[in-house]
């Protein structure tokens, strides 16, 4: 039965053997609603792991508290949460077996042997383990070692399941594959879960929701789509994503649209928030909105300077008006490309502009 | 310490003057550094040849067992093997002198002797040292040198050598050290010509029951002794440079060696290994005939001798390792954990007394015990129990160092884990973190049983009529010019390392799948 996670304006101290004493995690206040699956996001260092840990209760938050399904868990013991956890390290028991290694927590909780044969043989045929049940963790892949480790997490049915980065010492292909796998057996289980990651394209590929952490803070929070379209600050934006951040000054509003200057050009631009008339703000355009097209004059024309061919997209780095952009260009088999040199008209869609909440860097 | 108090028994520093004045001593004092400083260099430079043939020549797997295998003997031998075995080579009658030259009278006293034994005797530590050191420096590091256009020999000596050059000086230093509190070996063959302070110090106690003689003498040992722990602690310690990654790097096989250049190499490790493995066949000759070099008839004699009259002596040494083998395993464990796991106040201080038992020569400790246990309240000398305690003390700290390099290398995760899927921080320890120390626990019992059967340095000022030692009744024997007995008594504790270790080897592989456990930790006298 899933349960939901509330963090109540949490935060850890840290004394730090060489950096002194700090914040790992200043206030976090956090609701993940039962069955949902939620990753923190963020570079290293931001405390997502920290925060994880409180979560778990492999660390006590210096203030504030932690419930799981609604009772105030702050104080106790991991052994006493009821939690499943997959470590990066994965962290198997190098002395047991595949299936002593699953069926560690169902041992603890003096499961009778029938039944825990049952729930270990069922869970790693669910992982695709089957036949591994006799081997040791070393003798393993490493992708079939997160695998056992998944199953230990989820074999004792745990209230939650928290994710420690659990894919980044995988290879590209293997990464993309697994987190489906763990996106499927959460649903499947529907356990309420919380990942840690510092990959984007893994936290929008496998969240019902993304918190990006910066500095032991939340700074935005939402789905997928949302911290995409929408970023609240240029770091957000940085962080998922490529991005063009510009400086603009605001002109106006046009309906719901803020009127900026950008390039010497007048755009209309998306923002949360209504700065005053006259003032300097950053601006965010995505690198694939921005449209390319041969120049019709050398009036306001831009001039690629690179060109990198990927296959699915062109990646130019153009030059306008003093500044430098990105650009993306989608399926250029069936569309052409331009090539270093070549002088290139550039309209910027509405949808694709955005005011950022924060002040434009110096 | 004895050393400072007069004969009114208040603190005084005349002794140490006196010590300072005595000309034969203060050679005892110049002669074993030179001794060390020998042994060190001389050692080595063999245990350099020896690692860098193990991890560079590109040897099959026969090959280095064979070279593991004629450095394992003299580690677990007991003292004095090589001395007799010199005795038997070099003396009057001996082999090589007498019979293949054709000398008469010739002496198997003195510092070259004393320096070839003690240098074959140690040499292994130093082979041990550097083969870590060796096979710990990335392949890739010289694979790189080699494509900036590097010769083999310009590699060797400006990438390999640099980095090998921290355990170089801990070999060097771990020698120097090991010879400083050798007492065997010069007690047998140093001769009245080239005394020694460990010698110089049992003599005082044991010829002269002068306690306070000794107790200087040894205390004039402790000072280059202790310099030696400092330099390995701050400087050596400092030095270390890790290239091991963790990460199972592309794999790559050493080109640092020419191929002309594996013979040259090969053949000293092999002369090397010819000669420590003549002087075991010696041994066994020997213990075998009448009386090596005149009268070599074949006779099981000798051995009936050490099972009838040298009996006790057996029984006593292997109940007291039975006895001791267990509880120093365990304490090697128990404080291992403590000191890795475990945040406490004073955890410092017992890390360096548990290390302060080890790095003392073996006659201070062994004086030290007798003093502090003579008198009641104390009164052990003379029991098993001080025996028994002065191995549990100062052979522990191997179990100890594997128990905590095994942790350290153990991610806390796993033991969080266990945490997290609902065991208490008590069955945590049971059925996670105590599998995983086994190895440790199985190498400290080694090194116990080991020491227990090969040690005299400490022991022989703790031994009585009640409870005698095998090694002690070797040095009686060996006094006694009974050198087929003695000889008997040291292939027999060789035997028996041999079956112990054999027993712990196969209890170790069965356990091959926990975390890897080293063996390489036998070292120290």
């Amino acid at each position: 039965m899933a349960v939901g996670i509330r963090l109540e304006a949490i935060g850890k101290r840290f004394t730090h053997p060489t950096r002194g004493e700090g914040w790992a995690v200043r206030d976090v206040t956090l609701d993940v609603p039962p069955g949902q699956f939620l990753t923190l996001l963020g570079p290293s260092g931001c405390g997502k792991t920290t925060t994880l840990r409180m979560i778990a209760g492999f660390e006590q938050p210096t203030r504030g508290r932690v419930f799981l399904g609604g009772r105030d868990v702050t104080t106790l013991m991991a052994n006493r949460r009821d939690i499943g956890f997959v470590f990066q390290s994965y962290a198997l028991f190098p002395h047991l077996t595949v299936f002593e290694n699953v069926a560690y927590g169902l041992r603890i909780r003096k499961q009778a042997e029938a039944e825990l044969r049952r729930a270990v043989d069922e869970v790693l045929e669910l992982v695709g383990l089957a036949g591994h049940a006799r081997q040791f963790p070393h003798q393993l892949s490493g992708g079939e070692q997160q695998r056992v480790a998944l199953a230990r997490a989820v074999v004792i049915r745990p209230q939650v399941l928290l994710f420690d980065e659990p894919l980044s010492n995988l290879d590209a292909k293997l990464r993309v594959h697994m987190r489906s796998e763990i996106r499927a057996l959460q649903e499947r289980l529907s356990i309420t879960a919380v990942y840690v990651t510092h990959d984007q394209d893994e936290a929008m590929a496998i969240s019902d929701r993304i918190a990006v952490m910066q500095g032991g803070r939340i700074v935005q929070l939402g789905t997928a789509e949302d911290i995409y379209a929408r970023p609240a600050t240029t770091f957000v934006a940085r962080f998922i994503g490529r991005t063009n951040v510009v400086r603009g000054r605001v002109l106006g509003r046009e309906g719901g649209a803020l009127v900026v200057l950008v390039c010497g050009r007048r755009l209309l631009a998306g923002a949360d928030e209504a700065p005053a008339d006259g003032a300097e703000v950053a601006v965010l355009i995505r690198p694939e909105t921005v449209e390319l097209r041969p120049a019709a004059s050398d009036h306001d024309s831009a001039v690629i300077e690179s060109r990198v061919f990927l296959g699915e997209k062109v990646d130019y780095v153009i030059s306008w008006q003093g500044e430098r952009l990105l650009v993306a260009a989608y399926d250029p088999i069936r569309r052409g490309t331009f090539a270093p040199g070549d002088r290139v008209d550039v309209r910027l869609p509405t949808e694709g502009v955005r005011v950022l909440g924060d002040e434009p860097a110096p | 310490m004895r050393a400072f108090t007069g004969e009114a028994g208040g603190p005084t520093l005349a002794n140490v003057w006196a010590l300072l004045r005595d000309p034969a001593q203060r050679q005892a004092f110049w002669n074993s550094l030179l001794l060390g400083t020998l042994v060190g260099l001389g050692g080595t430079a063999l245990g350099l040849l020896f690692a860098f043939a193990a991890t560079r020549a590109g040897l099959g797997r026969a090959w280095r067992l064979a070279l593991d295998a004629a450095t394992v003997l003299p580690l677990i031998s007991p003292p004095f093997t090589t001395a007799i075995a010199m005795i038997f080579s070099f003396g009057p009658r001996g082999l090589i002198t007498y019979h293949l030259l054709g000398f008469s009278g010739g002496s198997a006293y003195g510092l070259p002797t004393t320096l070839l034994a003690e240098t074959l005797t140690y040499f292994p530590i130093a082979y041990l040292t550097l083969r870590a050191v060796l096979a710990g420096i990335d392949p890739n590091l010289e694979d790189m040198a080699l494509s900036l256009g590097s010769s083999r020999w310009q590699v060797f000596r400006r990438v390999t050598l640099p980095l090998a050059v921290p355990g170089l000086a801990n070999a060097f230093l771990l020698l120097f050290a090991a010879s400083l509190a050798d007492f065997a070996t010069p007690l047998i063959l140093a001769g009245n010509s080239f005394p020694v302070l460990p010698t110089q110090a049992y003599l005082q106690i044991t010829g002269l029951f002068d306690f306070k003689g000794g107790a200087v003498l040894s205390f004039a040992l402790l000072v280059p002794a202790f310099g030696v722990y400092l330099l390995q602690r701050f400087w050596v310690s400092r030095r270390h440079y890790v290239t091991l990654t963790g990460k199972a790097g592309a794999q790559t096989t050493v080109k640092s060696l020419a191929p002309w250049a594996r013979w040259p190499l090969l053949a000293g490790c092999l002369a090397v290994a010819a000669m420590v493995l003549y002087f075991y066949a010696l041994l066994g000759y020997a213990s075998l005939v009448r009386a090596f070099g005149a009268d070599e008839t074949f006779t099981l004699a000798h051995y009936r001798t050490i099972f009838t009259s040298g009996g006790k002596a057996i029984r006593d040494t292997l109940i007291i390792a039975a006895i001791g083998t267990p509880l120093g395993g365990l304490y090697g464990v128990v404080v291992g954990y403590l000191l890795a796991r475990k945040r406490f106040a004073g955890r410092r201080t017992m890390e360096v007394v548990t290390m302060l038992n080890y790095a003392l020569p073996g006659t201070i400790v062994g004086i030290a015990y007798l003093l502090a246990f003579n008198d009641p309240p104390l009164a052990l000398t003379g029991g098993a129990s001080i025996i028994i305690a002065c191995y549990v003390f100062r052979y522990s700290p191997t179990g100890i160092r594997a128990t905590v390099a095994i942790l350290q290398q153990l991610d806390p995760a796993i033991e969080e884990a266990s945490l997290g899927l609902g065991a208490g921080s008590g069955t945590t320890f049971r059925r996670v973190t105590l599998p995983l120390v086994l190895p440790a626990f199985f190498a400290g019992l080694a090194v116990m049983f080991i020491r227990s059967m090969t040690a005299i340095s400490a022991t022989i000022f703790l031994v009585s009529i009640d409870w005698t030692l095998i090694t002690v009744r070797i040095l009686e024997n060996m006094t006694e010019l009974a050198l087929g007995a003695a000889a008997a008594f040291s292939v027999l504790v060789v035997a028996l390392v041999f079956v112990a270790l054999a027993l712990i080897r196969l209890a170790l592989r069965r356990l091959r799948h926990a975390a890897p456990g080293e063996m390489s930790g036998v070292l120290g006298g």
